[in-house]
């Protein structure tokens, strides 16, 4: 892992344990009603809190909006090229449509990022919030490597059935 | 399956059928609509009166324009069927199709059939057959020095359209044929990977000691000179690659050379997006088992689950389950 990979990580990891403090928290405009006040139209400014936004480079960012009983956790993967950004697009599309098997997983990114999670107090109560974390930082480790072995891979076959077409011609 | 064979194996295996059921007796009614890359299909039917004579017609795309290549097209197809008894092209095409073939199953031999299922690449090679003959006729006027003019003479290019709108020109001169694919990505994905693919083609002779013989690769999106006179007036979408191949003589000295390296142009397309599509194939597995690997880490943070396998173990110490 490089140098700078390291604290990124730690800082995200802080700011997460500190943003994953929830309680069940019912509406309180609309009846009966018991949704993510991070996602919602909001009057009340109390129940949001201060986003957090930890940035490794411009290219690699984490927003982690906290509210009262929700917390929306935005990730900005490293697209160096376009092959990077196909790739990045292609990923989190598969990911995002599979979204009900990964639960925190939200379906659409939030503008300006490359993946969205949405972690709500229903989720703490049923998981481990120390594990909880421990996935979201694995996720993000294993993005970056994920993206440029496809890319590498990508490289060495192209390669090969160029060398290999070529080949043929050779008498 | 890393190379694409220039036989079409669906047409071999249909006339061998037919061939084997007419050799034990009871010929087959056939009647057969097979395709091949390119939008070419081809039709494999008996004639009206007779069961044990088949009819092979052929429809593609690049007909019309290996047609307008130069006189003599149908006499160089005849001339590859006319060394193998029992194959004769008809007066008269199928209707619907572009060539039909007569084939004689009671003469047909083995290798006749081979070269049936090679019906379209024939088709191709005509251009090519061109290029190389008019290329022997330049390099002759270049070592004659009384005719040589000094400048570096060029033949004619020849356009052979063989999809909606791809394109393959061929230009002979006196030391080289070059043969430019104009290609079209309609896929945004496509078309970057196919960058990256067309990169590695264009670097792989530089790279790799081995295949320095083979000919040089070069890529662009802009029309090469050579094409000039057919793409200037046309405008040019900003989507269109021109991949040129320059064919030195020792690629069609002899006769077997001039085939293999013409069936290998041919499919270049082919090979080239079918390595695409491998592609993608693959990293979709991939990342399927990424998902799958995301999942256990996620169900490992879950809370209950966890809990009562924990309480289905409790056991004492004689290893009878604990009851509360």
């Amino acid at each position: 892992m490089s140098q700078s990979l390291r604290p990124y990580l730690t800082a995200v990891r802080y700011s997460l344990q500190a943003a994953l403090n929830l309680t069940n928290f019912s509406s309180q405009v609309v009846e009966r009603h018991n949704r993510p006040e991070v996602e919602v139209p909001n009057t009340s400014a109390e129940l949001l809190l201060q986003p957090m936004h930890v940035s490794r480079n411009e290219h690699e960012q984490v927003l982690i909006e906290p509210s009262v009983n929700s917390v929306r956790v935005s990730i900005k993967v490293k697209q160096a090229d376009e092959i990077e950004q196909i790739l990045v697009h292609k990923f989190t599309r598969f990911l995002e449509q599979r979204a009900e098997s990964f639960y925190v997983l939200r379906r659409v990114p939030i503008e300006g990022f490359s993946i969205s999670f949405l972690i709500t107090n229903k989720h703490t109560e049923s998981m481990n919030t120390e594990k909880l974390v421990d996935f979201i930082i694995e996720f993000m480790e294993e993005v970056d490597k994920e993206i440029s072995e496809m890319k590498l891979f990508l490289n060495a076959r192209a390669r090969f059935v160029a060398e290999a077409y070529l080949g043929e011609f050779v008498y | 399956m890393l190379h694409l064979r220039p036989e079409n194996l669906l047409v071999q295996k249909t006339l061998t059928e037919a061939w084997n059921a007419n050799e034990n007796g009871a010929p087959l009614s056939l009647d057969r609509v097979i395709s091949d890359f390119d939008y070419t299909t081809l039709h494999v039917s008996n004639t009206p009166e007779n069961k044990t004579v088949l009819w092979l017609s052929i429809k593609t795309k690049v007909w019309q324009s290996a047609l307008k290549c130069g006189n003599g097209f149908l006499e160089h197809l005849e001339s590859k069927y006319s060394n193998f008894p029992g194959i004769t092209p008809t007066q008269q095409p199928e209707q619907g199709y572009d060539y039909t073939l007569q084939v004689d199953l009671a003469q047909l031999q083995p290798e006749a059939m081979v070269q049936l299922s090679l019906l379209k690449i024939h088709v191709m090679s005509f251009a090519f057959q061109l290029a190389f003959q008019e290329f022997s006729v330049l390099s002759q006027q270049t070592q004659d020095p009384s005719s040589f003019s000094g400048s570096n003479d060029t033949g004619v290019l020849r356009h052979l359209q063989y999809r909606d709108d791809e394109s393959i020109y061929i230009k002979p001169s006196n030391d080289r044929v070059t043969v430019i694919f104009e290609t079209f990505f309609q896929d945004e994905t496509d078309k970057v990977f196919g960058k990256v693919f067309l990169q590695e083609f264009v670097d792989a002779r530089k790279r790799n000691r081995s295949i320095q013989s083979a000919p040089q690769v070069l890529f662009s999106h802009e029309p090469p000179l050579e094409t000039a006179s057919v793409t200037s007036n046309r405008r040019t979408d900003k989507d269109r690659r021109f991949i040129t191949f320059v064919l030195f003589p020792r690629h069609f000295q002899t006769p077997e050379l001039q085939f293999s390296s013409v069936c290998h142009l041919a499919l270049f397309r082919n090979y080239f997006h079918y390595h695409i599509k491998c592609s993608k194939a693959y990293m979709h597995s991939r990342m399927r088992y990424r998902v799958d690997s995301f999942i256990k880490v996620l169900n490992r943070a879950k809370v209950g689950e966890t809990d009562e396998s924990e309480q289905q173990t409790r056991r004492t110490i004689t290893g009878r389950k604990m009851v509360y």
